[in-house]
């Protein structure tokens, strides 16, 4: 009996989708880098873009005073800041990850930091 | 003459009165951040479209606005800044769904097209989160549960709002076209959101008076006939099974597979709402029962008008082919996700509708408590929680006679309501005639539920 209900729990847990990430990043997009709110505190990482690998797909940061080496995957949004010029925000992709630019990185796993969920890059002039 | 003596004595004693005033305690820091927090979700608007969190949120209307109140608001109210801003008259909202079903455009799953990627959902009422949105995976918020973005708290909740709904023109740029809520802004805000509504859940089965009511908690609690408590453990927002406890969690119930969805008759453009995530799941949060009754529509496409109707939806076809109606069906011996005669589904939703009336008299009597405990000098204040107190007493009152439920009940409202009105005038008999409503609302309850 206790095993059915355990069993059901666990399904009820999958229909429940309770592993999934909760944050909603449709308006995420539209925070500047260094502003969204329970994150830019520290469980993101903001610096400059020291270089990015298209070939292993990492992008190395200099944040809190150390390179960091972190992943891109599929799923990582990657968003152009152009709040600084007063312009909207807009998606972006890898080739907007050009050294010097100033970036905020958010983790799948803040605690890992390995893999990036999403990247802030400041745009080009 | 008279009325001229009585009118200099007033005067003379007016500094005294104000004197008192200033020996009060100290206040707590918490109401202060509560009431800092009051002021900014009625009064911000983040330099935006003009709308503020009060907007959508009416306090006079249980923190939500459905579209009769809405036909009640003037034409300039921000709420249509769509039809007065020529940068938000295309694809911000859309008006008529707005009027006559109270929904509200988002874009939940990004702004990238925004002529077809949207939703559309009524406004939930923010009552009761201190108990109705946490879960093992953090808090849920929204209809679908990711409703904010930055770590998805509550706290982060009002900067996703000022993005999607506070805008200035569509390119929503930060500084530009709107402001981001400060840290300071968002823990106040997040501290008037959790002090709204009741603070614990109930604890099922009460002893309910009325034999309607009484049979519809029994369905309720019966996880071999409602099943209701499984989803909505005493009546809240959380889910249990087995013992264990899921929290605040998201389910696919069939709304969006629905036949005659009243915004989908209109031939207005209702792009289907796929739920939590990008690109959604399918899942909606489960929202709490106890405050339902007085917050229809229902559903997060207010495709359901009556509480009689929501808890109806559970015998559709909708519901029956859903994820969460054939998991139901999964664990009945008859294979039956939920099947509830006629008499039935009114038994439920009078059981809704009474554990609604408690909560209004449980929401009107901390009102007239804190009025009647108001010194002169604040008064307007005390006029404030009165008139909320009277607009829970109305609710109270609709929510019983909507569905023909104790007489005797509304009868005590009533009275109620015409005591807690004459203190709202009273200049000096305030507190007794607060007292008497209380009196009154005792007598409401105990008409609903026996005394413990």
């Amino acid at each position: 009996m206790k095993t059915l209900a355990t069993m059901i729990s666990a399904a009820m847990l999958l229909l429940a989708g309770v592993s999934q990430p909760r944050a909603q990043q449709a308006t995420e997009i539209y925070i500047p880098i260094g502003e969204s709110p329970g994150l830019s505190t520290g469980r993101t990482d903001i610096g400059r873009i020291q270089a990015y690998d298209p070939g292993t797909r990492t992008l190395t940061i200099a944040a809190r005073e150390t390179l960091r080496p972190v992943r891109i995957t599929d799923d990582t949004r990657i968003w152009l800041d152009r709040s600084g010029a007063n312009l909207s925000n807009r998606d972006g992709d890898t080739s907007d990850l050009a050294s010097g630019r100033r970036v905020e990185v958010s983790y799948v796993d803040p605690a890992k930091r390995q893999l990036a969920s999403w990247v802030k890059v400041e745009a080009g002039n | 003459m008279e009325n001229l003596r009585s009118l200099l004595a007033l005067c003379a004693f007016l500094p005294l009165l104000f004197a008192c005033e200033t020996t009060r305690e100290p206040p707590d820091p918490q109401q202060q951040l509560v009431e800092r927090g009051r002021d900014i979700f009625f009064n911000e608007t983040f330099e935006g479209n003009g709308r503020t969190c009060g907007t959508c949120h009416r306090e006079e209307n249980n923190f939500t606005i459905d579209p009769a109140f809405i036909a009640t608001l003037p034409d300039d109210d921000p709420l249509f800044v769509a039809e007065t801003n020529p940068d938000l008259m295309k694809n911000f909202e859309n008006p008529r769904l707005m009027r006559e079903f109270g929904l509200i455009i988002e874009n939940l799953d990004g702004f990238g097209d925004l002529d077809n990627t949207f939703v559309q959902r009524g406004v939930p009422h923010v009552l009761g989160m201190r108990v109705s949105i946490d879960s093992p995976a953090g808090p849920r918020t929204g209809w679908s549960g990711d409703g904010a973005p930055g770590d998805g708290s509550l706290r982060a909740f009002a900067t996703g709002a000022v993005i999607q709904h506070f805008t200035l023109t569509l390119e929503r740029v930060a500084g530009v076209d709107f402001r981001l809520p400060t840290p300071d802004e968002l823990d106040a805000l997040e501290a008037f959101q959790l002090s709204l509504g009741r603070q614990n859940e109930l604890s099922l089965p009460l002893p309910l008076k009325g034999t309607v009511a009484i049979r519809g908690q029994e369905i309720f609690l019966d996880n071999n006939l409602g099943k209701c408590n499984i989803c909505h453990q005493n009546a809240g927002a959380n889910a249990s099974l087995g013992g264990q406890s899921l929290g605040n969690a998201n389910f696919d119930t069939g709304v969006e597979d629905q036949v005659d969805r009243p915004a989908t008759l209109t031939g207005e453009k209702v792009p289907v709402d796929d739920g939590f995530g990008i690109p959604g799941d399918g899942t909606f949060n489960t929202p709490s029962l106890v405050e339902a009754a007085d917050t229809g529509p229902f559903f997060h496409d207010n495709s359901i008008e009556t509480i009689e109707g929501a808890v109806a939806f559970y015998n559709s076809d909708a519901f029956d082919a859903s994820p969460s109606g054939r998991f139901l069906a999964g664990l009945d011996p008859n294979g039956i996700s939920i099947q509830l005669e006629a008499t039935q589904v009114v038994e439920v939703a009078a059981f809704l509708r009474v554990i609604n009336a408690l909560e209004n008299i449980r929401e009107s009597t901390a009102l007239l408590e804190h009025a009647a405990k108001r010194e002169f000098s604040g008064r307007d204040k005390a006029k404030r929680s009165i008139r909320r107190a009277v607009e829970e007493i109305d609710d109270g009152i609709r929510v019983l006679t909507g569905g023909g439920l104790s007489p005797q009940a509304v009868a005590a409202l009533r009275e109620a309501r015409r005591f807690s009105k004459k203190a709202a005038r009273s200049w000096f008999s305030r507190k007794s005639l607060a007292d008497q409503a209380i009196e009154a609302l005792v007598r409401a309850r105990d008409a609903l539920v026996e005394s413990s």
